[in-house]
């Protein structure tokens, strides 16, 4: 966790391909707005196009009306004649009131085959209009004739504006539509997706990876999640076998040193030994206990990790902290540290494990005692802070820098020569029981002012 | 007392062997399970030191075995397995204690005689060191008609000083005795010198304690001559 929101931290500086992840966008939005970007784009090129189109199709539309009238006045003529329409010299002219249309039969002396549609203009009663007109010639009894049928260009117009008008408000009905119906599938078909992704969140460790498959009826988030399945399992497989592994390898080195110690003691007892020799003995059985304690402490971290403890303990914070403090008050006075207790508030916690717990407070209290100058104070306070315990262990020591402070929890750290002795694991062991009880452990820490420990307990605990 | 100490490292089970001897126990080794069953039922032994694992056979097994064969022997398991399923278990099939490698010899010894006393009800005598009085029933130190004020891990040191007493212990004997294997990286802890300095200031409060000897470069000894 500690090691995500690090990671998290050196994104949100430094960014991925140039791009910090505030500025980074949603699968999800990013979809709807392409969606949007794409039907705005679409609409505008057709709205361009749309007059020009238009105006083909109503051209096409009244030129089709005006052969069809056409026909309908040949057919009237070879009904009943030329004769009702055309009297000697006269010719024929009918307008409709709104003077939109009109159909005009008069005599001609031309020969030519007339058969074209054009547009003019004609001055009907003082009044100039465009028409869009068909000219036809046809001969009865060797009459030439020529017919006009001719549709104003207003009413013509007029028509393809209502068009537009009614294209308009039916496209902006429809981008809104489609907008809100795409948006909503959009969200609908990326839930698995949405799904992985917070099975992936909750997860610390891949043994805790959720394997129960995501419903989805597209095949690629299925094989993702498959293959994420895959994954975590095999992940868990080798950090099961690292962790037998480490379990093991304890175990093994268990037996040697224990015939070590119990030769090398042996020794130490026999009556007839030389004190110096006696001495060479007694370091030798030191280092190999250090030896002992390291191989301990990895048996016991591979152990927690392996989920070998039981928590089944429940028990008040304060009597444990208030245990390390009498035990370790004696070695507190003796370096002139003021080892203090502060605890206002109390928790009981349940399903816990009390003597991790114990070592966990222990290890870390012991640490700062060890990093505290005479004359310098250890205070260890409790107190509930939003809702959630938490026990904060504060030294006036020398305090850590950054870099000091990132490889803190880390297994075998490269210290500074001025970091005391020790195997250095005290702490590594303390985050791994914390972990153990999903206890979040930060540190603030000063160079030469001091450092301070918080344990933040889960809020159901 | 016969001893059986049922351990397949043949070196361990000879310095152990070598160290009770020398504390006048009579020590039989056996190396592989079959071996050892056989001695347990052919042998009384008043001991057997089990290790736990063993390549032959489940040492939970023999344990079980032994205690139908054998059941006036008390049995300590030794394991390098510290785990504390194993440590249930073997207590559960009537062990009647449990000490985890790698231990100190000295630990053992206290334990074989911890339970021996228990079994054969030995009540605890008092034990007298210069002005001083142990009242180990009571877990008292009286001098003179007074109570010296101990806390808890002071009298814990002294009294196992005093059951070993003219043996040198280490600092880390002492300490593992009393914190047990409660993890402390600072190997070169002082905490044991702290205790006795406390130890000794106190002592001296009532009469001298020049019986609680420092062996330089060692550790710490209580010496009755």
């Amino acid at each position: 966790m500690a090691r995500n929101s690090q990671r998290d931290r050196l994104q949100d500086q430094y960014g991925i391909n140039g791009l910090t992840r505030r500025q980074m966008l949603k699968l999800n939005f990013k979809l709807s707005l392409f969606n949007l970007l794409s039907k705005l784009v679409f609409t505008g090129l057709f709205l361009l196009l749309m007059p020009y189109i238009i105006e083909r199709i109503n051209l096409k539309q009244v030129d089709n009306d005006l052969v069809q009238k056409r026909e309908q006045v040949l057919a009237l003529i070879s009904d009943i004649g030329i004769e009702p329409f055309i009297t000697s010299d006269s010719s024929f002219g009918s307008f409709n009131i709104l003077k939109e249309e009109f159909i005009s039969i008069e005599k001609t002396s031309s020969v030519e085959d007339l058969n074209f549609i054009e547009v003019t203009t004609r001055i009907i009663e003082d009044e100039e209009i465009g028409y869009r007109v068909l000219n036809y010639s046809f001969k009865i009894e060797d009459q030439n004739y020529l017919l006009e049928v001719g549709k104003s260009l207003v009413s013509i117009s007029r028509t393809g504006r209502n068009i537009r008008n009614l294209m308009l408000v039916f496209l902006a009905f429809i981008i809104v539509i489609t907008f809100f119906t795409d948006t909503l599938y959009t969200r609908l078909l990326l839930t698995p997706l949405e799904r992985i992704k917070g099975k992936l969140k909750m997860i610390s460790d891949p043994s805790l990876f959720d394997k129960v498959p995501v419903k989805t009826s597209t095949s690629d988030f299925y094989r993702l999640d498959n293959a994420l399945c895959e994954v975590m399992d095999n992940l868990n497989q080798l950090f099961q076998k690292e962790k037998e592994i480490t379990v093991n390898i304890s175990h093994e080195l268990m037996t040697p040193i224990s015939v070590l110690r119990s030769k090398l003691e042996n020794i130490l007892m026999k009556e007839d030994i030389k004190p110096d020799t006696a001495t060479k003995v007694e370091d030798s059985l030191k280092t190999l206990h250090r030896l002992q304690s390291l191989v301990s402490s990895l048996l016991m971290i591979a152990r927690i990790e392996s989920n070998q403890y039981l928590r089944e303990d429940s028990f008040f914070i304060n009597d444990v902290l208030k245990e390390i403090i009498k035990e370790l008050e004696p070695i507190a006075e003796d370096a002139n540290i003021k080892l203090r207790n502060n605890i206002k508030d109390d928790l009981k916690i349940k399903e816990a494990n009390r003597s991790l717990i114990f070592s966990m407070f222990y290890n870390v209290v012991n640490n700062s005692l060890k990093n505290t100058p005479s004359e310098g104070n250890v205070l260890i306070s409790g107190t509930f802070n939003q809702k959630k315990f938490t026990v904060n262990i504060s030294d006036t020591g020398r305090g850590m820098t950054e870099m000091q402070k990132s490889l803190l929890f880390s297994r075998f750290r490269i210290r500074d020569k001025n970091s005391g002795e020790g195997t250095g694991i005290g702490l590594a062991i303390a985050k791994t029981i914390a972990d153990f009880h999903k206890i979040e452990i930060s540190v603030t820490s000063e160079p030469e002012e001091g450092t301070t420990f918080s344990f933040i307990f889960p809020e159901n605990s | 007392m016969n001893i059986l100490i049922v351990e397949d490292e043949k070196s361990l089970a000879s310095e152990i062997a070598e160290f009770l001897r020398s504390e006048n126990f009579l020590c039989d080794i056996a190396n592989t399970g079959t071996e050892a069953s056989e001695k347990i039922a052919i042998n009384l032994y008043d001991f057997v030191l089990l290790d736990l694992g063993l390549p032959d056979y489940n040492g939970l097994d023999l344990l079980k075995e032994a205690r139908t064969n054998n059941s006036e022997a008390s049995f300590i398991i030794i394991t390098a397995r510290g785990a504390v399923e194993d440590k249930v278990k073997g207590l559960n099939l009537g062990a009647d204690d449990y000490l985890a490698k790698p231990f100190a010899l000295i630990e053992l010894l206290s334990r074989i005689n911890a339970v021996a006393r228990r079994k054969f009800n030995v009540t605890n005598t008092d034990i007298t060191l210069g002005d001083f009085t142990m009242q180990v029933q009571s877990r008292k130190l009286v001098c003179k008609g007074s109570d010296v004020d101990l806390t808890k891990k002071e009298f814990d040191l002294l009294q196992y000083l005093v059951l070993n007493k003219d043996k040198v212990l280490t600092r880390h004997q002492l300490y593992e005795h009393i914190w047990g294997n409660l993890l402390d990286d600072q190997y070169d802890s002082n905490f044991i010198d702290v205790h006795i300095k406390n130890l000794r200031k106190k002592l001296n409060l009532h009469a001298p304690s020049q019986w609680l000897e420092t062996v330089r470069g060692i550790g710490y000894r209580i010496s009755t001559e």
